[in-house]
């Protein structure tokens, strides 16, 4: 018995020893000083936090180590980009005292150097000036080969930065190279912290400022990343720019109970908010917000141009118009997403100076889609429901990845698809392997899947697209081709090759519109709904505005009321 | 006995070997981390292959698992993609404490990815452990002692309501009624997610606060599943003829079922508590995905989702670790109970 009960009292000691570490946690001091004594301070209720809700939490804190949305939102608050974009998602400079343009003399004639001038006032937060000299060292360790960054795009695409003076950065390009504006100098890295490490260690991989950057040069400065649990950040009191008005951004990471943390008042904004949590958020007093971002579902199809590949249907335009006809796209909108989506007519509806003359959706119409079946040759010629033609069914396999809204969209889409004579079989796999490239034996990359669903975008919010260059196309001699369409069409490879270069913006958008107008007429892509961020904002917080590339834009106008 | 656990533990060597290299294939064929490194798009191709050659896993499965066992610093790696090893190899191996660095958590060493988290699953794991083991004993014991009684039905009934059901409804329910309704009534509520309200900060009170609903929401489907067990060794070991013998010299009911009966109806229990105890230290997936508490459960799945096969590994390792040490643990405690076994 003594025996026993000294068990029992060693695992009361244990659990409270484990409750006691864990809690001494959020009081470890910090690398730097100056946070320090943020860090360790217990916040009392005066404070104005704003609780923001992750469902996912984010890999690294390190710009250039990262695809993650939830990585790249964080930035603009303990970082800046050179240009930040507002809530119509157009630019203003952040950094820079203005955007280059070729009207300024920021962008040579010939489209290939690009010349910054950076205000003078900008500092990182323990006051070192930030100068062209962290440009260039942001470029070189992006395209250093000792870094594992995550893309070196677009700074693979540079031949030089340099440095005239320290508040000039001049950008030369290997060739004109039009999306700048949307893709370089998304987060500065600090040379005078990371120059060091890398000249010692011969890369910043495992630099502790990646995923403890306490210095930055945001409204706010991380005090403390718990990982699975939170990022604690709080104001800068060496911002360089307008104070925040709430003391710290406190984000938790709640993969599947944001839903009722919202409700029971436990955080002021959710993310990622799916859609069949709208109306129960709603009915609790939470403000739902839609920020486009150039996103959107849809479906792309197996179009062979060398004919070998999928079912020989989809090679004909008239029967992708008539899957594009018989698809209540309006229905699934509607009684899937609570209406809060619609349905997109272009690849770039998020954009309407692209999209112009913007395009008008096709209907919904299977009548119309019968009779360009029978068309094109495809009759159920032995009443089993499933057309044919020269002794092929009209079977095609439809595969996305795992995701209820998915998958009940695959459940409609057959069941349409079905009235006028396609049969569809589905298929729904992880993520990873649906993913997978080319040289990983993907099935989508591989030529398996006949229709595609996920969603995409240009590189918003530029109109760049390159998935349906004809070099892109998979094989064993490019594996990792994106092209996983398998269509090579010349005429849209020249425009698709044209517009990349094209850093005039009127001739690039009178390219763009022609890529629209084909996507449109030769039915490439499907659209079925737009796919923009959705908030949930709760009743303390007020002045929030999102944007679709740089969400947190105006987090120094964020506000608590009653905190 | 020092004989035994030397040979028990010589025995877990090799035993360790084959598992690592079992959870090394099933890893390795668990998605691609390069595939979108957690981005909406598809790693673009110049990308994906700097990336795994950068990274390693470029190269053979065998190779790879021998870099992760024994390390790559006896030899050269490619990191420019000229197809010449320049750079010497920085990884020392598993069986020179090296499990090597994130895949997602890029430059974080996954011991230190493993050890932020442990203290966290502890405090859940542990404290359930201990409310359904105590739980399970009152519980399982009063209803052998009153078969077939009234208070007997009620608490099978609810036992088999309380097994029946799946955590996560269990998980959701009382956060909904507890946090959310509550809330609505002008009732004190429970918070929903997370360690500590961050207008409070990290204190050993708010942990513990936030600490109930996911004890409750755990112990309930294995307090119902414990309990059952030990009412039937209970009533085992009860009808056997050395309980009546002891009853019949007169012996005290209490030492009659705390001594002589529960000692001996331990002996399975204990079984079933050893090759719980290692998976503590796994977490409670479920539990703690629902009420964001991080733990090692959602540590592995967050990872496996994202195919980080150093971290994974890692995890795997310390449970595989962990039960080879509890069973000889629970060997010992064998011998404790019942002294007819030997280890000679």
């Amino acid at each position: 018995m003594k025996n026993k009960s000294l068990m029992y009292v060693i695992f009361v000691i244990l659990a409270t020893t484990s409750i006691v570490l864990s809690s001494c946690g959020g009081v470890q001091p910090s690398a730097t000083p100056t946070v320090q004594a943020v860090a360790t301070q217990t916040p009392t209720p005066a404070k104005k936090v704003v609780t923001i809700i992750f469902p996912q939490e984010f890999d690294t804190l390190g710009p250039l180590y990262t695809d993650m949305w939830f990585s790249w939102t964080t930035w603009q608050l303990y970082l800046a980009w050179a240009w930040e974009f507002d809530e119509n998602n157009e630019p203003f400079p952040k950094l820079v005292t203005e955007i280059p343009s070729i009207a300024n003399g920021g962008i040579s004639s010939d489209g290939t150097i690009i010349t910054m001038h950076l205000r003078k006032d900008i500092k990182w937060s323990d006051n070192i000036p930030i100068t062209a000299d962290d440009f260039i060292f942001t470029w070189a360790m992006a395209v250093s080969p000792k870094n594992t960054v995550s893309s070196a795009y677009p700074y693979d695409h540079i031949s030089s930065v340099t440095a005239p003076d320290p508040q000039t950065v001049v950008i030369t390009f290997k060739e004109p190279f039009a999306p700048w504006l949307a893709t370089i100098w998304h987060g500065i890295l600090p040379k005078h912290i990371l120059g060091p490490i890398y000249d010692s260690a011969g890369t910043i991989d495992n630099a502790d400022w990646l995923k403890n950057p306490t210095v930055g040069c945001g409204p706010f400065v991380l005090a403390k990343w718990e990982s699975g649990s939170f990022a604690r950040f709080v104001r800068n009191d060496n911002y360089w720019g307008t104070p925040a008005k709430v003391d710290e951004i406190f984000i938790r990471f709640v993969p599947d109970a944001q839903k009722e943390a919202l409700q029971a008042g436990d955080a002021d904004l959710g993310t990622y908010i799916p859609y069949s949590d709208v109306p129960a958020l709603k009915a609790s007093g939470l403000n739902i917000v839609t920020e486009p971002n150039g996103y959107n579902e849809g479906l792309f199809f197996l179009d062979d141009s060398n004919g070998k590949l999928g079912n020989p249907a989809l090679r004909d335009v008239k029967v992708r118009k008539a899957i594009l006809l018989a698809i209540d796209r309006n229905a699934i909108n509607r009684d899937l997403h609570f209406g809060l989506t619609n349905v997109p007519a272009s690849f770039w509806d998020a954009l309407p100076y692209y999209n112009n003359p913007p395009l008008v959706n096709y209907p919904y119409d299977p009548e119309l889609a019968k009779g360009l079946l029978d068309q094109a040759g495809w009759i159920d010629s032995n009443g089993d429901g499933v057309r044919e033609k020269d002794g092929v069914n009209l079977e095609l396999s439809y595969g996305t990845s795992i995701s209820k809204d998915r998958q009940d969209t695959q459940a409609v889409i057959k069941q349409d698809l079905a009235a006028i004579g396609i049969k569809v079989n589905i298929q729904s796999l992880d993520a990873d392997i649906f993913l997978a490239t080319y040289g990983e034996g993907g099935p989508a990359a591989t030529g398996k899947i006949d229709i595609m669903e996920w969603s995409d975008g240009p590189v918003f919010p530029d109109a760049d697209i390159y998935y349906w260059l004809c070099s892109e196309i998979p094989s064993n001699e490019n594996p990792q081709g994106s092209n996983w369409f398998y269509t090579c069409d010349q005429q849209l490879n020249d425009l698709i090759a044209l517009q990349s270069t094209q850093v005039d913006a009127t001739a690039r958008q009178k390219t763009i519109s022609e890529i629209n107008q084909l996507f449109y007429d030769k039915v490439y892509w499907l659209g079925l709904w737009q796919d923009p961020d959705v908030y949930a904002v709760g009743p303390r917080l007020k002045g929030i505005k999102f944007s679709g590339v740089t969400p947190f834009f105006n987090v120094v106008d964020w506000d608590i009321v009653n905190p | 006995m020092t004989r035994y656990l030397i040979r028990r533990l010589l025995q877990g060597i090799p035993l360790l070997l084959i598992i690592s290299f079992i959870l090394f294939l099933l890893m390795m064929n668990m998605g691609d981390p390069v595939a979108t490194m957690g981005g909406r798009r598809v790693t673009r191709s110049v990308d994906y292959e700097r990336l795994k050659r950068q990274l390693g896993l470029d190269k053979p499965l065998i190779v790879q698992y021998v870099y992760w066992l024994i390390g790559n610093d006896w030899t050269k790696v490619d990191m420019n993609g000229d197809g010449i090893a320049e750079v010497p190899g920085t990884r020392k191996g598993v069986l020179r404490g090296d499990f090597g660095t994130s895949l997602v958590n890029r430059g974080v060493p996954v011991m230190q990815v493993i050890g932020e988290r442990v203290p966290n699953t502890l405090i859940l794991m542990l404290s359930g452990e201990v409310i359904v083991i105590l739980g399970a004993l009152v519980i399982g014991v009063f209803s052998a002692l009153r078969q077939y009684s009234l208070l007997d039905h009620v608490v099978t009934a609810l036992s088999f309501i309380g097994y029946s059901m799946p955590i996560f409804f269990v998980a959701l329910l009382l956060m909904f009624i507890f946090a959310v309704l509550f809330k609505r009534w002008g009732l004190p509520y429970m918070p929903t997610v997370g360690m500590f309200d961050p207008q409070v900060g990290k204190t050993f009170g708010q942990v513990l606060y936030h600490t109930v609903l996911p004890v409750i929401s755990m112990s309930i489907v294995s307090l119902a599943s414990y309990s059952r067990y030990i009412r039937s060794t209970m009533l085992d070991v009860l009808n056997q003829d050395y309980i009546r013998t002891a009853r019949s010299k007169g012996l005290p009911r209490r030492s009659v079922i705390f001594i002589h009966a529960l000692k001996n109806a331990s002996l399975p229990i204990a079984t079933i508590v050893g090759l719980d105890l290692p998976f503590l230290l796994g977490g409670a997936v479920v539990t703690e995905r629902i009420f964001a508490w991080p733990g090692m459960g959602r540590l592995f799945l967050d990872h496996v989702s994202r195919a980080d096969t150093p971290v994974v590994m890692g995890i795997l390792m310390i449970v595989a670790v962990a039960v080879i040490v509890f069973q000889i643990l629970t060997d010992i405690v064998y011998a404790w109970l019942d002294p007819r076994i030997r280890f000679d």
